[in-house]
């Protein structure tokens, strides 16, 4: 008989924070991008954005998701954490449209549930596979 | 002779199996504390040779038709995952990742 592993919190702790940055990185990107002269060329748009504040503080988003990603890879199988990254598309929906303003439609909605029913699938296996388990 | 979008998608499709490789890569380097810095060098120089050739893919296709095929590296991961770091992928995760899978496909395709 098998039981479920206890999820740690750590872990928990650390796919909400991967989650959250990814959905920050998102959209920090997007209001980076549209920010940019739309008549630039693309030599000088490079440079506008080098040089903008909200672009260097992605940067520094994306080193700290890769140091935050490591541990949860530390605590969760990869086919186990990897997937449930996808919740950010949920938050980042969810967000463009009550801040973005951006109008949902049936076809994003109908993807956002399949993305949930989804999670729910594989938070219901266990999060770790055991060495002994990964031998056999 | 290929067309632009057929070699768009090809790239694209690399680009999902190098993201798998890569992670398989980032996981290794926190199963033991042997190499770990080697697999961790090799995990980040595949990502970057991922997002030049996806930027190479973006002159082919449509950002959302690059995006929605790109969501295959959520089964090209849990594959690797099975075949070289032998995770325990039950029906019930294979079930969930083809959710997320036509899920993300579905929220990629209007972007």
């Amino acid at each position: 008989m098998s039981t479920r592993k206890k999820f740690p919190i750590r872990l928990a702790a650390g796919l909400f924070v991967a989650i959250l940055i990814d959905t920050v990185l998102q959209l920090g990107w997007k209001t980076a991008v549209l920010s940019l002269p739309s008549d630039g060329s693309p030599w000088l748009n490079l440079r506008a954005l080098l040089h903008s504040p909200l672009f260097l503080f992605v940067m520094l988003l994306m080193a700290f998701q890769f140091f935050n990603w490591l541990m949860v890879l530390g605590n969760a199988d990869l086919s186990f954490a990897q997937p449930l990254t996808a919740l950010s598309y949920v938050s980042v929906f969810g967000l463009s449209v009550f801040y973005l303003k951006e109008s949902p439609d049936l076809i994003q909605i109908t993807g956002i549930l399949f993305v949930l029913v989804g999670v729910w699938f594989i938070s219901q296996t266990d999060h770790l596979t055991q060495s002994k388990e990964r031998k056999g | 002779m290929m067309g632009q979008a057929a070699v768009g998608v090809l790239l694209v499709v690399i680009c999902a199996m190098l993201e798998g490789v890569a992670q398989v890569f980032l996981k290794k380097s926190v199963l033991g504390k042997v190499r770990w810095f080697l697999w961790i060098s090799i995990g980040v120089v595949i990502l970057l040779i991922e997002k030049v050739i996806y930027s190479q893919a973006l002159l082919f296709l449509d950002v959302g038709a690059a995006y929605t095929i790109s969501s295959l590296n959520l089964i090209s991961i849990t594959f690797m995952s099975r075949c070289l770091l032998r995770e325990k992928v039950t029906r019930m995760r294979w079930i969930g990742v083809c959710l997320i899978f036509i899920g993300v496909g579905l929220v990629a395709a209007r972007t």
